[in-house]
């Protein structure tokens, strides 16, 4: 056949699908001009009008037969018989509305689970970054290992240091949010401002929508007094004003001209920023000495066309190299022997790298539920058509082709996971709008999470290939048997051939293997986070209410002022009923792991041995009684030694071990920063105490930390915290008031409990361990489903069996028995299989554990005895039905 | 007009074919040339003469569209597409090495 036939004829068919009705019309038409033709000829052979017309009609025939037969030429076979196989499965599946019903939830309930979590993997992972060629986008911040600094960002020095030095980055800036007040100046809210350097949007490879990026000379205190808007902000604010530049905005009380806004769909990661300032700096803050001051912002590039990550790895080395030869006072030995380097990562990686292995777990905790699933629904289904062996067999008997037998089962399939797919795709909607309110939008990029396009067309592929995957199964058990023996197979009462029995005996071992295997997985996840529960952070974490107090850009910003402000707030609050304790400290617990230097007085490191990052804190009010940190030696530090400014501090007993092993701590002596100053620097230990969790609660660090009295390690932003004897959420307002009787220009943000910040710091073992958990509670109802459909099913088909030997005098028990027994040798195969698996999983999970092994014995074991209590219920229930039968009633029905 | 003889099984189709080939026509012209070419022998039963066509189209050697006849009303006009000007070419083919091999079996003196 050539093409141009095939053509012609698809056109014509598929034409003839659309242009049914018109055809007909025209058809009409066109007979009776035919039979007007004949009759005029037989009028002009001289016969009478009338007589012409009957004559005319006969020779034709019946004109409706005509149509008729048209109508069937025009039909398209394939499109039409799928039509009929489809409206005959859909009152076959009528016909058995539990197994629809079953079938369609099993479905719609895996898959929904996968699309929800591929919703989230696709927003978080998968998804470009909006800026054009994301890839070539990379981060880089400074790392001293061997100081117990894994991660500082970088400082401005580092930027002015690299900015146009290095070959392999066509752009490279720097960006910090800090959180301002906007507008109106006595208004309190605080909003997250951007800080930039000019070239930051270049690096992006984003233009404004209007007006002009930042230029260098604003990079100069007192220069840069200018603003660019997000779209969002413009149109909020300033009710889109097509004549913005120009226009003033207040941040912290200053005001600042509008020169661009951003393009509408602009959003840095997961930053919720609306205003971009420049980021000033002073130029002492540029010099080789403050190199190495610490996490002043965070360090962005582009890659230049054609360069590696790794060409500009080592060119960042080299650079770094470079500019440490003239560094001051000997520093490069220094940083050498903390080991000092800087790292390059692409952006979206180390965005996302905190939440990439959990994600990336639970997906694949989902697939999994949704291949039990699947095997589960397939075993079902096989059951369902094995009772319909018969009539299949009648059906070819009479006649029927093979191929309509497919195609009544594939239609049958077809509809079923066309259904579940969409009860599915409404649940992975639901469940992506539970996941967003249990916290998943606060996942770095989780704010574009959405159930969108990409994944409802996943899930449609995905129903579609389970449907093609269960007809195939299905249909090649069904079809392949001769029509004869199907007969006699139904005949005698044996529902289900062997080889169909034996496939759905695998089925219950892959799924029994596969839930084990997700169970053990929650089972250790959920050890996990017991342990994390269980773990003392140093400090009590109920009846504890904290809020940030920032004082920068306020009338109170002058150090005296910041004091006094300190001592009238915590006296307030510390009047109040219900309230214990208040102190005040400028590092919380969780709240971020910034270390500094301290130099012990006396203490000679061995050569080589790095500085080492110390937590310092400064203290004011009644900090360690709020917090209640216990004092192992001598005393806290109180309210009386920051109005009297004494030098002293309190050490934790790690610090105290570090330097002074086996000597008292007390009355030793250090010093701020990485080198020891003049005697009358120093501040005197006085009290040890006890360490507490500062990074995370699961975060064993043992870096070490230094209590100093407010003056000395304070800040002008810093948290109040209060210990309670009642609930502490209550004492909400009361915060807020306190800080406005004050001064009502104070902002106070960040209000939580501590309870809450725990939580918080748990939130990534937390979801993923009850998400696993209710995973394989499902898979695990669906094995028990499953094995209990496998040994009913080989009750009934050994119905007859069972009833002569019980006639012949077997007792119950030993039917009971063997039923028992088949069903739990799948099982146990099934569970060895999953455990050997699961040793698998357990390796690629170790990251995510917490005070387990991923072979925990404790565990496994906990899995494997949920696992057999479950299926020996689930076989235990055929089993003792079988001992029932009567044998009477079998040899009757023979 | 003495009774027309009936069509040969199976040939109608090849006769439309046929019929078409010089230029395209509506149904009545069809049944019209193939008696006026068969010397008014042969009849086209008219109750076929529309399967028929629509087989054809189905087949891909015909196409239709809509034109006017001779006396304006609006018909259906049949023309021969590629694929079925070479089908016929080769049904031609085979049927003059069928009808000349008819023609020597019945021609031969026993």
């Amino acid at each position: 056949m050539t093409p141009t036939r095939w053509w012609s004829m698809l056109r014509a068919r598929l034409g003839a699908v659309t242009r049914r009705r018109r055809d007909a019309a025209q058809l009409a038409a066109d007979l009776e001009f035919h039979l007007d033709s004949y009759a005029d000829e037989l009028i002009r052979a001289g016969v009478s009008p009338g007589e012409a017309k009957r004559r005319a009609r006969a020779a034709f025939g019946s004109r409706t037969s005509v149509m008729e037969s048209q109508r069937d030429l025009a039909r398209v076979p394939i499109v039409e018989s799928i039509g009929r196989d489809l409206r005959h499965a859909a009152r076959s599946l009528r016909r058995s509305p539990g197994v629809a019903a079953t079938a369609v939830l099993t479905l719609a309930l895996c898959l929904g689970a996968t699309l929800a979590v591929f919703a989230i993997v696709d927003a978080v992972l998968v998804r470009p970054l909006p800026f054009p060629d994301p890839d070539r986008l990379v981060t880089m911040f400074n790392t001293y290992p061997r100081a117990g600094v894994a991660r500082d960002e970088s400082s401005i020095t580092n930027y002015y240091e690299r900015r146009g030095r290095i070959a392999a980055f066509s752009h490279l800036s720097i960006y910090r949010e800090w959180p301002a007040t906007t507008g109106d100046p006595s208004s309190t809210d605080r909003e997250p401002v951007m800080q930039i350097s000019p070239d930051f949007f270049a690096t992006l490879g984003v233009t404004l929508a209007a007006g002009r990026p930042f230029v260098d000379q604003e990079t100069l205190p007192g220069a840069d007094r200018v603003v660019i808007l997000s779209d969002r902000a413009w149109r909020d604010r300033f009710d889109a004003d097509p004549h913005i530049l120009g226009r003033t905005i207040r941040i912290d009380r200053v005001p600042r001209t509008v020169v661009g806004v951003l393009a509408p769909a602009f959003r840095f990661l997961s930053s919720e920023a609306q205003l971009y300032v420049p980021l000033a700096s002073d130029l002492s803050r540029r010099v080789p000495a403050e190199r190495h001051s610490g996490s002043a912002a965070t360090m962005i590039a582009r890659l230049a066309p054609g360069v590696s990550l790794d060409d500009a790895q080592s060119q960042v080395a080299a650079r770094n190299a470079a500019v440490e030869l003239v560094a001051p006072y000997g520093q490069a030995r220094q940083m050498n022997d903390a080991g000092f380097r800087t790292i390059v990562r692409p952006l979206r990686a180390d965005h996302v790298s905190s939440v990439r292995p959990v994600l990336l777990l639970l997906q694949t905790g989902a697939g999994l539920l949704l291949i039990i699933g699947v095997v589960n629904l397939t075993n079902l289904l096989l059951v369902r058509s094995s009772g319909r062996v018969k009539e299949f067999a009648t059906r070819r008997a009479l006649g029927a082709s093979g191929r309509q037998l497919v195609g009544h089962v594939v239609a049958e399939m077809l509809l079923l996971s066309i259904c579940g797919g969409a009860v599915g795709t409404a649940f992975g909607m639901a469940g992506v709008r539970l996941l967003t309110h249990t916290g998943a939008d606060r996942l770095p990029l989780g704010a574009s999470l959405s159930f969108g396009g990409r994944t409802a067309a996943l899930g449609f592929a995905a129903a579609l290939a389970i449907g093609a995957a269960m007809a195939a199964t299905v249909a090649t058990f069904l079809v392949r048997g001769r029509p004869g023996r199907g007969l006699h197979d139904a005949s005698r009462g044996h529902t289900s051939g062997q080889e169909a029995q034996r496939l759905r005996q695998v089925f219950v071992v892959l799924q029994v293997a596969l839930s084990f295997v997700l169970l053990v997985a929650a089972s250790l996840l959920g050890a996990s986070l017991n342990r994390a529960l269980a773990v003392a952070p140093g400090f009590r974490v109920d009846h504890v209410l904290t809020g940030r107090v920032s004082l920068a850009g306020t009338t109170n910003a002058r150090a005296a002022g910041t004091l006094a402000f300190i001592d009238r707030l915590t006296g307030s609050l510390s009047n109040r009923p219900g309230v214990d304790a208040v102190g005040v400290t400028t590092k919380l617990p969780l709240t971020g792991d910034i270390k500094s230097a301290v130099t012990v007085k006396g203490y000679v490191p061995p050569a080589g041995e790095s500085v080492r990052g110390t937590y310092t804190y400064g203290i004011g009010g009644d900090y360690f009684k709020a917090m209640q940190i216990d004092v192992r030696e001598g005393r806290a530090l109180t309210a009386e030694d920051s109005r009297d400014r004494l030098r002293v501090c309190v050490v934790d007993e790690d610090f105290a071990e570090r330097y002074w092993p086996g000597e008292r701590a007390i009355d030793h002596t250090l010093f701020i920063g990485s080198r020891a100053q003049a005697d009358d620097q120093a501040f005197r230990v006085v009290g040890v105490v006890a360490p507490v969790r500062q990074r995370s609660i699961t975060a064993d660090e043992r870096q070490g930390a230094v209590y100093f009295p407010f003056p000395y390690g304070g800040d002008n932003t810093f948290f109040v915290v209060a210990r309670t004897t009642v609930a502490p959420e209550s004492f909400v307002t009361t915060f807020r008031h306190a800080v406005r009787a004050i001064d009502p220009e104070v902002p106070m943000t960040d209000i939580e409990t501590m309870d809450a910040r725990v939580a918080d710091d748990l939130f990534l073992r937390r979801s993923p361990a009850l998400l696993a958990i209710a995973f394989s509670g499902v898979a695990l109802l669906l094995t028990a489903v499953g094995t209990y459909g496998v040994v009913s099913a080989a009750v009934a088909r050994q119905r007859r069996e069972v009833g002569i030997r019980m006639a012949l005098g077997a007792a119950p028990a030993q039917i009971r028995h063997q039923f028992l027994w088949f069903g739990l040798r799948l099982v146990a195969i099934g569970t060895l299989v999953g455990g050997a698996e699961a040793q698998l999983s357990g390796v690629a999970l170790r990251n995510l554990l917490f005070g387990v092994t991923p072979f925990d014995p404790d565990a496994v074991a906990a899995a494997a005895v949920l696992m057999a209590l479950v299926t020996t219920t689930a076989c235990a229930v055929p089993a003792v039905s079988a001992a029932r039968i009567p044998p009477t009633q079998v040899l009757a029905e023979e | 007009m003495g009774k027309p003889a009936d069509l040969v099984q199976g040939t109608l189709d090849f006769l439309i074919l046929k019929a078409l080939a010089l230029e395209p026509r509506h149904g009545w012209a069809i049944a019209k040339r193939i008696q006026q070419m068969s010397g008014e022998v042969l009849q086209v039963p008219q109750g076929s003469l529309y399967p028929a066509l629509y087989r054809l189209e189905r087949q891909g050697w015909v196409t239709t569209t809509v034109g006017e006849a001779d006396n304006g009303r609006t018909v259906k006009f049949y023309a021969l597409t590629r694929a079925g000007r070479s089908h016929l070419k080769r049904e031609l083919a085979t049927w003059d090495r069928l009808s000349s091999a008819i023609d020597l079996v019945i021609r031969t003196t026993p």
